[in-house]
Formats: structure tokens, C-alpha cells, sequence
């Protein structure tokens, strides 16, 4: 399922996200890179519809956003935040569970449909044998996967992830993206992911969005759009590409 | 093996409150032989001639013991429910009614009610008003924003304060009459039950803590944060104001038959959650259970211990705060 931005504005009070025109493929993986305060996380919670968007600005497949109800939204689109505190350490299954929330009554429990839905997802990311352990005793790579097995669980056709790598050593940093490599060509999966390692954001994805102070500045493959003007534009500190090795390396 | 364990003493803690409920009818300062007991139920049931038992026996069961106990049951079940929802939906492990100042709102406004509409009136409509008020009144001064866990505290203590310096108001204005009958109310009893005042309340908490049991898996998902939980489909400010309600309702029903009763909504289920860690699933009907259990237990003592009768409300905190600062220090596991 694509996503389609057509004009859409929002912001706080002292900042303003507006993309004019952009499209997210299904089968693809997208890395929205920028400055921190560029406004990456906001234009993932609008695409999340967590935040109240304005009407006919974005659109799944071809349905406007904004006319969702929450529960027929969630179906669509799934949505991992950058930060997360638990109040109550929960087991690990049935943290998972919470993902299907938008198949289950307010007045009713999970069934077994939802149970095997869960543990799938947990098997997806590499977890099974952890349905039992509580949340406390996960190191932040494995909350990190545990996350994604219960946005997963939410069978969405769209994931969002908010720098689901930030804080991870390198394998688990490695993990993650190959998971979302894997979500996208093997489940057709639209996903897009916000990133600081613009290394991983060039071999981990089909396309790129490069974003400063609120605005889309370039967009496309990334070995069309990547250049070291544009990094640097974006960054604001020069930056160079090296190609070694056949990847391009983004020295600074 | 570790799962087995587990289900016993599930089925224990559910079979607890009824148990108990038979075993206190006997006790008191006028014993009654649990053979007595029985032929006296069954008497009630089925009037056989014949076997007839003390007439007392029928009055002190049915129109002091039975009431009592059972407002015991319901007022134990629905703070200790309320405190768990409470704490889930806030994601707060701190918080129950007494903190949110829902308590000392609704004992304003029964308070105000017996004062100035007497006592026919049925408390329970000021109470729940006054619960309502306190509530919201904290929830819009702490603002919305999430990471308010300190605020959301702090404001609850001032608004409790702040309700708790109305009722003192109400107290002076009343006449030394309704003084007293507020005085032993407020300090949290049960000895005051009547079927009258019953057959408002219990029907409320008995409501409220069936939809807040149905509720219990949601519970989960509603203590996550409010984007996460808008993210997975969930109505976060309706669903968040269903609670509110509900929780602020059972309290004021409790409240306005049995006073201020505290410290039941925070001990227990984190009591329950030790046992058998977080999911709300479990922790909400096993904290009805053991909430119920754990204020007949509190009753039975105060009816037993001494020639005159402590209230309950300062009896639970006096052994309930003691209890939990042992569990705290000795619990190794984390289960928060």
C-alpha cells in the first residue's frame, strides 16, 4: 500500500512541517534523514495519524488519512516511537499482544488467533523462547526487536519506525535493518524508517528523503540523490563520499 | 511446575472472599457456631417447622452481619480494582484514588449531602460529583503532557488538601447532631450499613468493577503511552474517560456508605502484581478478589479486637502501610 503526501502542513508554534509532494512505495524501504529538529519525527507521527492532520494531505492508498477512524487506521498503518517508558514491567508476549488492539472489543480479551499472531511476530524478529521473560530484562537491541514484533503483530500494511537504530551496538544495528530490508521484500511492506547512519540509509534502502527545518530538500535513490553539496546542505558541515569497496562511504 | 503453582493460587485468591465471607459471619462479639450458621441460612431459604433457631441468630445475621459483610466484600473489591485501573491508565504505579484526590472529593460531597439534604437523600449523587470534579480538576492543572508523572502527584495532593479543607468547612457548619454521624463515617466504617443505603451502592460497584474486569486486557494497551496507544487504534481520550468515570464512580459509591477508606487501592494490587507480575488481565479480577478479602479480614478485626469498634479506615492504613514497606524491602523480584 503507497502512501501519498499532497500538500501537507503542520506544526507547533514555532515550527512548521510542510511537504509539497511525496510518495511511499510498497516493497521499499525509505530513510528519512535530517538534522535533529528537522521535523523527521513529526512527519512520521503524521503519517502515523497520531497527531491530527490536516484533510487531504496524505493518503493510503488512495483513502484520505484524516477520514480514518483510529481502529481502521491501525489496521493500515503501524507506528514505532523513538522513546518508550514502561510503566509496568510486562512479560514479553504479552507485550506483543498489545499490538493487535485494533482487532480486539475494548470489553474483551485476546484470542487464540491473536496469541499465534504474536508469537509469529516474535518469531519474525528472532525471539522465540522469550515469550516468558519480562520487559526489564531486555537489553535496549532486544526492546528494540520486541518493539518491531509488536507493530508486526499489528499486520499493518505500512510501518513507520521512528530511529529504530539509535543506542544499538552494531549487530543489533545491523538486525534491525535487515529486518526491515526482509518486511519489504518478502511481505511487500511499505516501510519507513528515520535514520542518523546515513551509511545504513544508503545500503539499507530504496529511496531516500533528505529533510531541513520542516522541508523535503531532495528525495530519490540513494545513489542518484547522494551527493556531498547536498550533505552538506543538510547537515550543515562538510561531509565527503568514498567509494570503497563498491558502497560509497560518507566520511566527516 | 512454576505455571502450576501459579494457577492454585489463583484459584485460592478467587476462592478467598467466599470463604471468608462464611467464616465472619460466625465471628463477633455475639459468637454464633457455624452449625447454628447453617441451619440458620437454611432456615431463611426454606422455612422448615420444626427446626427453628433463635430469632436472634436470624436478626444479627441478616440485618447487621450480612450487610456489613458484604459492603466489606464490594467496597475492598471496587477501591482495589479502581486503584489498579487507576495506576495502569495514569502509567503511574503511584497513583490510587486517595492520590488523585477522588476520595476526599467524593467525601465532600456526601458530606455536603448529609449536612444540607439530610439524610434521605441518597449521598452517592454528591459524592460521585464531587469525585468527578476533583479528578478533572487535577488532570487539567497537571496539563496533558505525559512525562507530568511528579505534577500529576503534586496535584493531586494539593487538590485532596484543598477537598480536605472543604469538608473540614462543612464539619464546623454543622450541627454537633450530624457531627458525629459524619465523624465515625469519615474515618472510614462499616458498622453503619443499612440495606437502604446498600441497595444504592453495591448495585453501583458491583457495575463498575464487572466493566472495568471487562476492560482488563485494554487496560494493558491504555497504559502504554498515548501516541502508542492512537497508533494501534485506540479511542485514547474516550477510553481514557470511560475509566475515569468508572473508577471515580465505585469510589464514591464506597465513599458515600463506608467514608474514606485508604491506602486498599494501592496496596493490593501491587500486592497482586508481586505474585503474579503486570498483565492487567490477571491483575484486575485478582485484585477484586484479594481487595475484598483483605477488608473482611480488616472488619473481622476491628469487630473482634477490642470492646469498642476502631474504624477501618484507620485500621487499614495503620497495618496496611507497615506491610507494604516489609514486601517492598524483602520482594527481590522486579515486578513494577
Amino acid at each position: 500500500m503507497s502512501i501519498e503526501v499532497r500538500g501537507l502542513s503542520f506544526g507547533y508554534k514555532d515550527f512548521r512541517l510542510s511537504v509539497e509532494r511525496l510518495r511511499f512505495e510498497s516493497g521499499q524501504v525509505t530513510s528519512i534523514v535530517g538534522r535533529n529538529g528537522a521535523g523527521k519525527s513529526t512527519f512520521l507521527k503524521c503519517l502515523a495519524g497520531v497527531v491530527p492532520v490536516p484533510k487531504q494531505s496524505l493518503f493510503l492508498g488512495g483513502r484520505d488519512l484524516s477520514s480514518l477512524k483510529a481502529q481502521e487506521r491501525a489496521k493500515l498503518v503501524s507506528y514505532v516511537p523513538q522513546e518508550m517508558t514502561l510503566a509496568l514491567n510486562y512479560g514479553i508476549l504479552d507485550f506483543v499482544l498489545m499490538g493487535r488492539a485494533a482487532f480486539i472489543s475494548p470489553f474483551s480479551v485476546p484470542s487464540r488467533e491473536d496469541l499465534r499472531a504474536a508469537g509469529e511476530a516474535l518469531h519474525f524478529v528472532g525471539l522465540e523462547g522469550f515469550e516468558k521473560r519480562d520487559f526489564s530484562q531486555l537489553s535496549s537491541g532486544e526492546r528494540r526487536l520486541v518493539l518491531i514484533a509488536r507493530t508486526l503483530a499489528q499486520s499493518a500494511e505500512v510501518l513507520l519506525l521512528d530511529e529504530p537504530t539509535t543506542f544499538l551496538d552494531p549487530k543489533h544495528e545491523v538486525e534491525v535493518m535487515g529486518i526491515c530490508r526482509k518486511l519489504a521484500s518478502e511481505k511487500d511492506k511499505t516501510v519507513v524508517v528515520t535514520l542518523h547512519n546515513l551509511e545504513m540509509a544508503v545500503k539499507y534502502s530504496d529511496s531516500m528523503v533528505f529533510m531541513k527545518m520542516g522541508k523535503v530538500v531532495a528525495s530519490g535513490k540513494p545513489n542518484e540523490v547522494l551527493d556531498a553539496d547536498l550533505l552538506e546542505q543538510v547537515y550543515d558541515i562538510p561531509m565527503k563520499i568514498v567509494p570503497f569497496d563498491g558502497r560509497n562511504i560518507i566520511l566527516r | 511446575m512454576q505455571n502450576k503453582k501459579a494457577k492454585i493460587l489463583t484459584v485460592l485468591l478467587f476462592l478467598l472472599p467466599f470463604l471468608l465471607t462464611l467464616a465472619s459471619l460466625s465471628i463477633g462479639r455475639f459468637h454464633i457456631p457455624p452449625k447454628d450458621l447453617g441451619r440458620t441460612i437454611i432456615q431463611a431459604i426454606s422455612p422448615t417447622p420444626g427446626s427453628e433457631v433463635p430469632t436472634a441468630y436470624r436478626d444479627i445475621l441478616f440485618r447487621i452481619r450480612l450487610p456489613r459483610l458484604l459492603l466489606a466484600l464490594m467496597a475492598g473489591a471496587a477501591l482495589s480494582v479502581s486503584g489498579a485501573s487507576l495506576q495502569a491508565l495514569f502509567k503511574n504505579p503511584l497513583v490510587n484514588e486517595y492520590i488523585l484526590g477522588i476520595s476526599f472529593g467524593a467525601a465532600f460531597g456526601a458530606a455536603l449531602s448529609i449536612v444540607f439534604l439530610g439524610k434521605n437523600f441518597p449521598t452517592q449523587i454528591a459524592a460521585f460529583v464531587f469525585a468527578l470534579s476533583a479528578v478533572f480538576a487535577v488532570l487539567m492543572i497537571s496539563g496533558r503532557s505525559e512525562s507530568h508523572t511528579v505534577s500529576l502527584l503534586l496535584t493531586g495532593v494539593i487538590i485532596s488538601a484543598f477537598f480536605q479543607a472543604l469538608l473540614s468547612l462543612v464539619e464546623f457548619f454543622a450541627n454537633p447532631y450530624a457531627l458525629q454521624a459524619l465523624f465515625f463515617w469519615l474515618l472510614g466504617s462499616l458498622s453503619l450499613a443499612t440495606w437502604k443505603d446498600l441497595s444504592i451502592s453495591l448495585p453501583i460497584m458491583a457495575g463498575g468493577v464487572v466493566a472495568l474486569i471487562l476492560m482488563r486486557w485494554r487496560l494493558n494497551v491504555l497504559s502504554l503511552s498515548e501516541e502508542e496507544a492512537k497508533s494501534m487504534g485506540v479511542n485514547v481520550r474516550r477510553e481514557k474517560l470511560l475509566v475515569i468515570l468508572l473508577t471515580s464512580m465505585i469510589t464514591a459509591a464506597a465513599t458515600a456508605v463506608a467514608g474514606v477508606i485508604g491506602w486498599i487501592g494501592l496496596i493490593v494490587p501491587h500486592l497482586v502484581r508481586m505474585m503474579v507480575g503486570a498483565d492487567n488481565r490477571k491483575v484486575i479480577p485478582l485484585s477484586a478478589a484479594l481487595g475484598a478479602s483483605v477488608l473482611i479480614i480488616a472488619d473481622d478485626i476491628t469487630r473482634v479486637a477490642a470492646t469498642f469498634e476502631i474504624p477501618i479506615g484507620i485500621l487499614t492504613s495503620i497495618i496496611g502501610i507497615p506491610f507494604f514497606i516489609i514486601l517492598l524491602k524483602r520482594s527481590r523480584k522486579v515486578w513494577l
